[in-house]
């Protein structure tokens, strides 16, 4: 049996641990036929035609884990960002790890996709949110139908989120062949803002597969920023889906750092429902080795008077390989659009591979819409420069792809996130710069 | 500003095909439908060996097993390649000495063309190629360009009498089974253009053609093949025009480019096929494959102004093998009422030290869709290419739509890139200024889309350049009142 | 100010104007014989621009009401390249880029359109080619600037100078200079104003926008009006401009709300 047809077959197991009542149980019905029908994508597909998933879809994958593995703070301490005041939401194998959590009904709902399924008050929500923007692809079905377990996370209109929300998903590797299906839903009221960070994060050197699907909602005036950790291990690889939905005025940002992983492959899409709102997508990627980091972002703009911002960074060494496959439509009604997108990107081995596909598809007569793609090296006089006052070669190369990379952790709005995302850049390229950037 | 979207829409819908007349010459065609029989009587017809009789079965053969791509940009009622007629020549087969003998009918049409045969020979100095419905009817200035040992002729005469040649090159840059048009114009080609330019010669003239569909139910599938031996340079023109018609015709045509060690190619093409009329009845389907083999040292640039045919599908390409070797790209793509084009090129860096640069400017008008779709490949060998590609879109009206589709992928560390994209659209100020200067709404508009595609119309030769202007202007100007 | 209706070079009565909705203009009334210069000054969001803008016919202003008149005949109807031919010129305060064109090529197209909406041939090459010698030398011109495409990374400086070389091009009956002055350093502003009052003529004529009296010490005006609130509330002669460079525009509002 293939892994797909497995899949296929494990649904009927898996009824047996939800409400079929329920009506998302439709949704997930619905879901599992889309995904028979769709199956996992292929090379031959216009957008995937960087990335293979060959290489992880094993067949004895299984999306039941056998056992609950529990962990202690102090082992997994180094993957939150502790430094700060946050709430937390913790899985381990895809279970909620209530020890490890920190959760809230005060005044805002953080708490789980389980809960949100069980309990009648939160019916209305799902039945407003759950799975509304997520696209149909074959991926995305598969997590839908076996969606059970995430992050929950709805801001009532007015509330402004003191501290951020950590989402943590490990992977233990106890048991080495199961995919993981978090499903995270984020409803952020009128006025509201929040700040969230998410990580998954593999324990051991076992390969682990993460098909995890996030539905964000914006609302009118919301605020949301939006960051991502993606420094896994090299056996650990991970498609990361992420859906927006924003509202008439709304902000919202998404950092992505991918400097981990075995495969990683990104789908970020924003859907822009008002006027005068703006989106902003933004990544540092540094691989090594035999990585593979693909990030697929769409901007829809349909409304006039929006704005978009794209700006990836990508440094790749060893054997790595980058794809930034970004699309910006720009619909008919969505007059006095600006759209920006830059994808800058270094080699540092032949060895090393890139593939960019910046796309603009404008169908508006009255926006300003621009992309730029550059491939290129590290600047030599710069270097030479760097060498000259006393700077070794190494931390020299690290210094100025930190500079290359700047724009980016500039926006990172936490001070301690954006603390530790410079040390985790400045441990993948090896040097120890004796300052904070 | 006194010029509303409406008006503009208007005007555009005035715009009338120049071109569009229909020249009353006897044509002798074969029947529709394209089976082994068909090729074998196209090859007969045109006196060929069986070396090409074979190879042109061989293609036939690998066509069938083909499927028609799906990824352009565009939609279209796919042809029905049994409708067609593949074979269409002028049934008084000329073979002229001087222009005197030709048809005075067909020298009128080569006149309302705005190529006026005699003319270019006296003024230009340029030598002419002119295939008609396939075939090739009138090449001038052949002694001049004899004295030099430059070959410059219809296809089928290279055939008979420079096999050896064709032979080596024909093939080797589009092979058979490159794409599904390329195979079905390999096999079923009907004439086209041959040229070589021996080592170390300066062609001293422009070499130019003139493709031209005349038949209703035909197909026009020329194939040109352009040798530049070691350290030579040639600059070859293509222009193309098609009459009004109803129906959809088909238009598959190879082009291949050769630049040996040290040569230049400079290959310019005004495409002005029938564009189909306002309400996107008719025109051509314009399925071409161009693609150019650059040796060390060696440059080859396209240049190109699209302003005809319903749907295009085009991608003037270079093959960077040579170190040092050079690829350009130029073009300027014009869509108006419901006209698609899905066009660009491919920069294939092979060699090190490569260099290849595109511009190009799309303008889309009324309801069409004008796509930009490019790749830039560089290879592990290929040390210190470089890169650069700027695309710009230009949008007037409400119902047209610009794209971008750039391919970049990069397998070498010294590789630069850069790629740059903007969309605009014609500014209200910028008309305003231009009225407060005394110049009214249409002039500023050419004056503006003129500027917009200044870089690549100062690519083209001069003669050519004045009459890609004045295309432009027809294609997006017509007539307001 | 009493102008005779036969000579009047330009007869602007009781002009509204708005945009949007919004109305900037209040009921101007202004009348320039030929051979005149007006300053017309006033503090930002007077409405200067906007009657500048309304006389070349930029048409994101509305006329509600009134008239302008050039040597009697009624421009209101007219699109902006009609009054151009009619002989109107703006210096504009932001001249707009336009890629790709060359000043040169620009100026021909400008002149020959002019020419033959007025019935006339085509300027000949060479008779243009002279003209562009010598008016660029008048406005110190460098002759490489002209190649370049319009105003596409001038400086401010370039921008306006190359305003004035156009308006010398043209030679037209009314030139209006939209704060010509800003951006321009001393020395520039000295060419500017120099070619301005080189291309005066009795019969035509000069309105100059600015909103300080500097550019006045170089183009000296014969009337100077205050623009304040959509109105013109005073007018005097040129000791009215050095007046408002020392006191200010604080005592003419005062002066106008009593």
């Amino acid at each position: 049996m293939d892994l797909k047809d497995k899949l296929v077959s494990s649904f009927m197991a898996f009824e047996n641990t939800v409400d079929v009542n329920h009506p998302v149980h439709e949704v997930r019905s619905e879901a599992i036929k889309n995904f028979e029908t769709l199956g996992f994508p292929s090379k031959k597909m216009e957008s995937w035609k960087y990335t293979s998933l060959k290489s992880i879809l094993k067949p004895q994958l299984s999306v039941f884990p056998k056992k609950e593995t529990s962990l202690d703070y102090k082992d997994v301490k180094q993957y939150f960002i502790h430094e700060i005041e946050s709430y937390k939401i913790v899985f381990v194998d895809g279970v909620y790890s209530s020890h490890l959590s920190e959760t809230s009904h005060e005044g805002l709902d953080v708490c789980l996709m389980s809960a949100a399924l069980s309990k009648p008050k939160y019916r209305l929500l799902i039945e407003n949110y759950f799975n509304k923007i997520a696209v149909k692809d074959g991926l995305t079905s598969l997590n839908t139908a076996f969606s059970k377990e995430g992050a929950f996370i709805n801001i009532p209109r007015g509330v402004v989120v003191e501290k951020p929300i950590q989402i943590l998903h490990f992977t233990t590797g106890v048991e080495s062949s199961l995919l993981t299906q978090p499903r995270n839903l984020v409803v952020v009221g009128e006025n509201a803002h929040v700040q969230i960070i998410e990580r998954h994060q593999s324990l051991t050197d076992n390969p682990t597969f993460t098909n995890c699907v996030t539905e964000i909602f914006a609302n009118k005036r919301g605020i949301v920023d939006y960051y991502k950790i993606q420094n896994d291990r090299d056996e650990a690889s991970l498609i990361d889906n992420t859906y927006i939905s924003q509202q008439r005025n709304s902000h919202v940002s998404v950092h992505t750092f991918s400097l981990g992983g075995k495969l990683t492959r990104n789908n970020l899409q924003f859907f822009q429902k008002g006027e005068y709102l703006d989106s902003t997508l933004k990544g540092v990627t540094i691989t090594d080795k035999k990585q593979h980091v693909d990030h697929s972002t769409l901007v829809h703009h349909a409304q006039p008077n929006c704005e978009s911002h794209q700006d990836y960074k990508g440094i790749y060494a060893d054997k790595s390989t980058g794809v930034f496959n970004g699309q910006i439509i720009v619909e008919k009604e969505a007059q006095k659009t600006n759209g920006f997108q830059q994808s800058n990107n270094i080699l540092l081995d032949d060895t090393a591979t890139i593939n960019a596909k910046p796309q603009l598809e404008i169908f508006a007569d009255d926006v300003r819409c621009s992309h730029g793609c550059t491939i290129g090296q590290l600047d030599d006089e710069a270097l030479l420069y760097l060498r000259s006052r006393g700077i070794p070669k190494k931390e020299a190369t690290a210094l100025l792809m930190f500079g290359f990379a700047n724009n980016v952790l500039e926006s990172v709005k936490i001070p301690q996130l954006k603390q530790r995302i410079t040390k985790l850049i400045a441990s993948k390229l090896g040097v120890n710069l004796g300052f904070d950037l | 500003m006194a010029y509303t979207e409406e008006e503009l829409k208007k005007e555009l819908e005035t715009k009338e095909y120049e071109y569009g007349f229909y020249t009353d010459i006897e044509s002798d065609t074969f029947p529709v439908g394209l089976n082994e029989d068909i090729v074998r009587a196209i090859s007969k017809k045109k006196e060929e060996p069986e070396w090409m009789t074979d190879w042109r079965l061989e293609a036939f053969r690998v066509w069938k097993e083909m499927e028609e791509p799906e990824w352009a940009n565009v939609k279209y009622k796919k042809p029905d390649f049994q409708a067609i007629s593949y074979y269409s020549a002028p049934s008084k087969k000329p073979k002229y000495d001087s222009l005197d003998e030709v048809d005075p009918e067909l020298l009128d049409t080569f006149k309302k063309l705005g190529i006026s045969l005699d003319e270019q020979k006296k003024l230009a100095g340029v030598a002419v190629d002119v295939v008609m419905d396939s075939v090739s009817v009138a090449t001038t200035f052949k002694k001049t360009l004899a004295e030099k040992g430059i070959i410059f002729c219809s296809i089928s005469e290279a055939i008979r009498e420079y096999p050896e040649l064709v032979k080596k090159y024909i093939g080797t840059v589009v092979p058979r089974k490159d794409n599904f048009y390329a195979a079905l114009n390999s096999a079923v080609f009907s004439d086209g253009s041959f040229c070589y330019i021996p080592k170390g010669v300066r062609c001293p003239m422009e070499l130019s053609t003139y493709f031209r569909i005349n038949q209703a139910g035909t197909g026009q599938f020329e194939r040109t093949l352009v040798i530049a031996d070691e350290g030579s340079y040639v600059s070859y023109l293509e222009g193309c025009t098609a009459p009004m018609r109803d129906e959809n015709q088909l238009h598959a045509a190879v082009v291949e480019l050769i630049a040996l060690d040290d040569a230049e190619i400079k290959y310019s093409t005004v495409q002005n096929w029938f564009p189909g009329d306002k309400e996107g009845k008719g025109g051509v389907f314009n399925f071409v494959t161009k693609r150019g083999i650059c040796e060390t040292n060696a440059k080859i640039s396209w240049t190109q102004v699209e302003t005809g045919s319903a749907v295009t599908w085009k991608y003037p390409s270079c093959v960077l093998k040579g170190d040092n070797s050079i690829g350009e790209f130029y073009s300027i793509a014009v869509t108006n009422n419901y006209q698609q084009a899905d066009t660009g090129t491919k920069m294939i860096h092979l060699g090190r030290n490569t260099k290849s640069t595109i511009i190009s400017k799309g303008i889309s008008a009324g309801k069409s869709q004008n796509s930009y779709r490019g790749l830039v490949q560089i290879n592990g060998r290929a040390e210190n290419a470089r890169n650069f590609s700027q695309c710009d879109s230009l949008l007037m009206g409400n119902e047209c739509g610009a794209h971008t589709f750039p391919y970049i992928e990069a397998k070498n560390k010294t590789a630069q890139i850069e790629h740059e994209a903007t969309t605009s659209k014609i500014g209200e100020d910028q008309i305003f200024y231009c009225n407060q200067r005394g110049i009214d709404t249409e002039k500023a508009i050419a004056l503006i889309v003129n500027g917009f595609s200044k870089e690549v119309l100062n690519k083209l030769p001069m003669e050519f350049a004045v009459e890609a202007q004045k295309l432009l202007e027809i294609s997006l100007e017509g007539s307001v009142g | 100010m009493a102008g005779n209706t036969e000579t009047d070079m330009l007869k602007i009565k009781n002009l509204h104007a708005s945009v949007e909705g919004k109305e900037i203009l209040k009921g101007i009334n202004l009348e320039v014989n030929p051979g005149e210069v007006h300053a017309i000054m006033g503090p930002n969001g007077s409405g200067k621009s906007t009657l500048a803008s309304v006389i070349a016919g930029n048409e994101d202003f509305e006329v509600t009401d009134g008239t302008i008149e050039l040597e009697g005949e009624e421009l209101n109807e007219l699109a902006p390249e009609e009054r151009a031919h009619q002989g109107v010129f703006l210096s504009f305060q932001y001249p707009v880029e336009i890629p790709g064109v060359t000043v040169t090529n620009f100026m021909k197209t400008a002149i020959n359109e002019t020419r033959k909406a007025r019935g006339l041939e085509e300027m000949p090459a060479n008779e243009m080619l002279k003209k562009i010698r010598e008016k660029s030398e008048l406005l110190e011109i460098d002759r490489k600037f002209l190649s370049r495409s319009l105003n596409e990374g001038f400086s401010g400086g370039e921008k306006k100078r190359n305003e004035i070389f156009q308006m010398a091009m043209m030679e037209p009956k009314l030139a209006i200079l939209d704060e010509t002055d800003s951006g321009l350093d001393i020395d520039a502003l000295k060419v500017v104003a120099n070619g301005v009052n080189r291309l005066k003529t009795p019969q035509n004529a000069t309105i100059v926008i600015t909103h300080y009296q500097r550019l006045l010490d170089y183009i000296v005006p014969d009337h100077v009006h205050v623009l304040l609130n959509g109105k013109i509330v005073k007018s005097g002669g040129k000791e009215l401009a050095l007046e408002l460079e020392e006191k200010g525009y604080d005592w003419i509002k005062q002066e106008a709300a009593v």
